[in-house]
This record gives C-alpha cells, structure tokens and sequence, in this order.
C-alpha cells in the first residue's frame, strides 16, 4: 500500500472518531443562529448589508461559531486520541509524521468548513445583503476555518483541557486584546478574516484592519507555521 | 552483546521528572518468546515502550532489528504492539479498526488479512456491532489481531493475557509460542508468575526498574525457591517451640512474635518435618504453619536485594 492509501486511512481513523453525534448537535445548533439572524434581519427595516456584516459575519460568525466549529473539531482530531490512548494506534506506523499531520488537519477541515460555511453564508443570502457579502463572507470564514484549524491541531496534540485554553485565546486575545491594540492584531486571525470579508464585499472595515494582500496570506504563514510545529511536536511526542 | 540479537538494550535508564522508571537496564533479546515479568509498576511497560520508540531513553540506547527505534518511522512496518490500555477507536467494527492497522503499516490486502487474523483470536470478521460493544476480552484479542496484521517480525505484547478466560488464555499462549516458533521476536510482559511459565521462555525479570534477573524459565524459578523464606508458626508454648527449632538448626533464625513464632528458613519443606517432631517432643500444641512470603511481590523483592 503507497503513502497516498496510508494518509487515507489514517484520515478515516481521525474522521471517523470526530464525528460524535454531540458534537454534530450541538455545532449544527450552533449554525442555525446565522440563518434565523439572517430570516430576521430580511423580515426588519434595518440597512441589511451593515446589519447583516456586523451581526451574522463580523460578531457572531467569525467572532464565535467559526473559532468554536474549528476548535472543538481540530483539537480533537489529535486531542481524543491524546486523552484515550489511542494515539499509539497512529504513530506506531511507518507513516512520516507530516502525513498524520495532513490526515488529521483534512478531517478537521472536512467537518468544519461546511458547519462554518453554510450556516454563514446562508445566513447573509437570507438577509439580502446581496451577492458581494456572500462572497466575502465565504472568503474570509474559509481562510479562518483554515487558520484556526491548523492552530488548534497542535493545541490539542500538545496540551491538556485544549478547549479552555483555545477558548481563551479566542474570547480573550481575539475577543478584547486584538481589537483594541494594534501590536496583538498582528497576532489574531480574526482581525485577518475580518479585514479580508471587509475589502471583498466592499463595507466598513473593522478596527486594526490590514491590507488585502496580508489579510490572505499571514493567515496562511500562520496555518504553514502551526503545521510545521505540529509535525514537530508528534515527532517528537512521548506516546503512551 | 549477540550478533544475533534483534534487540539491544544497553545501561538504559529513563526518569519522568524525579521518578526513575528504570535504571540501568541491559540486556538483549533474539528470535522467540522472551517474557518480561515484574510486579506492577515495575517498569515493564517503560521498557516495552521504550522498545517501539514510543518514548526515549534518559540515557543508553536501545536497538531494535538493527536500529534505533525513535525516529526512523520505516522501522514501524517491522513491528507489531499490543499496548496495555484498553482504549481503542470505539465507533469501529473489529473488522474495519484492524484493516485500517494493516492499511497504515503498509500490508497487501489488508482485508483478508484483518478477517485471517480476526479468525485466529476467534473474532468473528463479519461482525457489524462497534467495538464499544466489546467485553475486554474482545478488545485485548482485537489488539492482537490489530498487532499482527502486518506480519510483523518484532511483536510486542504489554499484558495481553488480562481480560482473556483461561480457555482464550491458552489459545493466546498457544499462538505466542507459535509466533516465536516462526522464528519472530515475540516479548510479553506479565506481572503472573504461572502464565509466563506456560510462555516457556527466556525470561526478564523486571523490578522497581532494575533487570532483576535474567534467563530460562526453570533457573530463574529455581532461584525463586531456593531463596529464604519467613514463617508464621502459631502454637500454644512460642517459647519451648522456638528453643527447641533452635537446638535442631533447622531455622536461619528464631523470633518469639507473642504466641507466635516466626522463623527464617530457606528449606520450608525441611522445616515442615522437623516442626512436627519438636512439637511432639516438647509436647507443644501447632494450631498454624504459614509461609508469610510466598506471594509474587516478596519473590521479586528477594531477587532485587540478591543483585545488590
């Protein structure tokens, strides 16, 4: 069996113990708030396009079910197996460290880029806030999905009560700290997403905003960084 | 060290912070059914782990056919571990979780395969309900197939006979010996003196992390039984009774312990027969003869002071 098979089984091992009924419930509950938000706000005579970038994209969908969606699934695609032993069943294979690393980062992205997407998206074409908004809103909630994931990867590989510790970071850091100072926006993804679903669909651009061209690619420098140090981490990883 | 060997420890130690989980650890190891025995927290499962590369060694090395076993992933397609926990990737079937396995060390068809070696532990292949189903028996025998898969030539096992009834307990022994048979190096580790006899095998004897002993079965449980052994004697005169085992010689040592006697021997058999007479003779009533040390853990301790 070739290395493209080994990845794929390793992907179906990861996928599969993702893909908890709670969760399901639970982040799929979470994504019908952008879709009622967006159903209310077509039904309101409020300016649809700034109330539903504001309230369905910029508050609730990159500051909340996008972090959540990619966190609870990215920290676990390693993090369960942390916890129940069952990484052992993964590692001891002859399969190079950054293919696991793959698998695990594509089981995670298969499950929360439709959670975070369609709700969103869905959301804002229910709202009425016209096609350009749609498109940014894809953008930047694929190009966040991606960063988070791969940040949230290696959280989970690497410490213990992943969960709090990325809802730290999301609430605190990308929450109050990253909106307020400039220095810490650098740092922050949200800021990235909500810069890049600003400058697409042509609206008001939040605080610390950074340039198109940057608002793509440090979420990427962040997304190939948090890899390679995953890669590192499990290579280096005492497995129970 | 032997040429021949497929494992090499050498002066192995490794710590967690304060702890040292083993301290200077060497031996090697060569085709066959090697048994690792040690109480529980002895160091067993360290070694094991340490043998697939699962964690480093502190200090020395460790070689597994021919190389060192952290690092070089290629080597992992030689190997095959049955670890101790019971966890496994509870929404699967039996059959799926070990054709997977098989996918990711690399074997042709791992399907058949997965159904093969399924078939051996007596798991039936066909079986839709997931593996959180399984009693721990199942699982231990899922693991093992999981293990095998691959057709490995190192095969680690880290007390795989928990959970087995006597009746799978001998299958699974049947099927060790078979392997080492073949001419693979098969390591078991076991804190149960009698099971790691049945193994027939060379033995380690892992305690508080120190390589306690080493060699054939039946040396090593010799040594066992020729070490020395305490004894409770409860009588109605403790006095009369211990001057008289002390006339005799018959004891290493005498101690009065209220109404009992307590006596060191290393022949408890000797002992047995010369109780009786200097009871007889002094008229003393034996009420109980127990050997206070027979259990696994003071063998064990017996063997750790005899290396000092």
């Amino acid at each position: 069996m070739g290395g493209g098979g080994r990845v794929s089984a390793a992907f179906r091992l990861l996928f599969g113990s993702l893909m908890t009924r709670g969760r399901l419930l639970v982040l799929g509950a979470l994504g019908l708030i952008p879709v009622l938000l967006g159903l209310a706000l077509r039904a309101s005579e409020l300016d649809t396009l700034e109330a539903a970038h504001q309230a369905i994209v910029q508050a609730y969908g990159l500051g909340l079910l996008v972090p959540v969606v990619s966190l609870v699934f990215a920290s676990a695609a390693f993090g369960d197996a942390v916890d129940d032993r069952t990484l052992v069943y993964l590692w001891l294979k002859p399969v190079a460290r950054w293919k696991l690393v793959a698998a695990a980062m594509g089981a995670s992205l298969i499950v929360a880029l439709p959670l975070s997407v369609v709700p969103i998206a869905l959301g804002v074409s229910l709202s009425g806030a016209g096609s350009a908004l749609v498109r940014g809103a894809v953008f930047g909630t694929v190009i966040s999905v991606v960063a988070y994931c791969a940040l949230f990867l290696g959280l989970g590989l690497r410490v213990r009560r992943s969960l709090m510790w990325g809802l730290a970071y999301v609430l605190i850091w990308e929450g109050a700290v990253a909106r307020t100072a400039r220095g810490a926006a650098q740092l922050s993804v949200n800021v990235y997403a909500r810069s890049l679903v600003s400058r697409v669909a042509d609206v008001e651009l939040p605080r610390n905003a950074s340039g198109m061209a940057a608002a793509v690619i440090v979420p990427l420098v962040f997304t190939l960084v948090a890899l390679g140090v995953t890669v590192w981490w499990l290579s280096k990883a005492d497995v129970a | 060290m032997s040429t021949a060997s497929t494992i090499d420890v050498v002066s192995v130690t490794k710590w967690f912070g304060d702890v040292v989980a083993l301290s200077d650890v060497s031996f090697s190891v060569s085709a066959g059914v090697t048994a690792l025995l040690g109480p529980n927290g002895a160091g067993k499962s360290t070694m094991l782990r340490m043998l697939c590369g699962l964690t480093a060694p502190s200090r020395g090395t460790v070689r597994v056919l021919g190389v060192a076993p952290r690092g070089d992933v290629s080597l992992y397609r030689r190997i095959g571990l049955v670890p101790q926990q019971e966890s496994l990737f509870e929404g699967m079937t039996a059959y799926d979780f070990v054709t997977v396995s098989g996918e990711l060390a690399g074997a042709a068809d791992p399907g058949p395969k997965a159904a093969k070696w399924l078939e051996t532990v007596e798991l039936d292949p066909g079986d839709r309900r997931p593996i959180s189903t399984y009693s721990k028996g199942m699982r231990q025998r899922v693991k093992v197939a999981a293990a095998l898969v691959h057709d490995p030539e190192l095969v680690v096992l880290d007390e795989p006979l928990e959970g087995l009834d006597p009746r799978q307990r001998l299958r699974m022994i049947e099927l060790f010996r078979r392997l080492g048979s073949e001419g693979r190096t098969v390591i078991v580790s076991s804190h149960v003196l009698d099971e790691v006899e049945k193994f027939g095998s060379r033995v380690l004897v892992i305690v508080q992390g120190k390589l306690a002993a080493e060699g054939d079965f039946h040396a090593i449980r010799e040594l066992m039984e020729d070490r020395p052994h305490r004894v409770r004697v409860r009588c109605d005169d403790a006095r009369s009774l211990a001057a008289g085992l002390v006339e005799t010689g018959a004891a290493l040592g005498v101690r009065v312990d209220g109404e009992d006697v307590m006596v060191d021997t290393n022949q408890v058999g000797a002992l047995r027969r010369t109780l009786a007479s200097v009871a007889r003779e002094r008229g003393t009533r034996l009420y109980e003869v127990v050997p206070l040390d027979e259990d696994l853990e003071s063998v064990f301790r017996y063997l750790v002071e005899r290396r000092r």
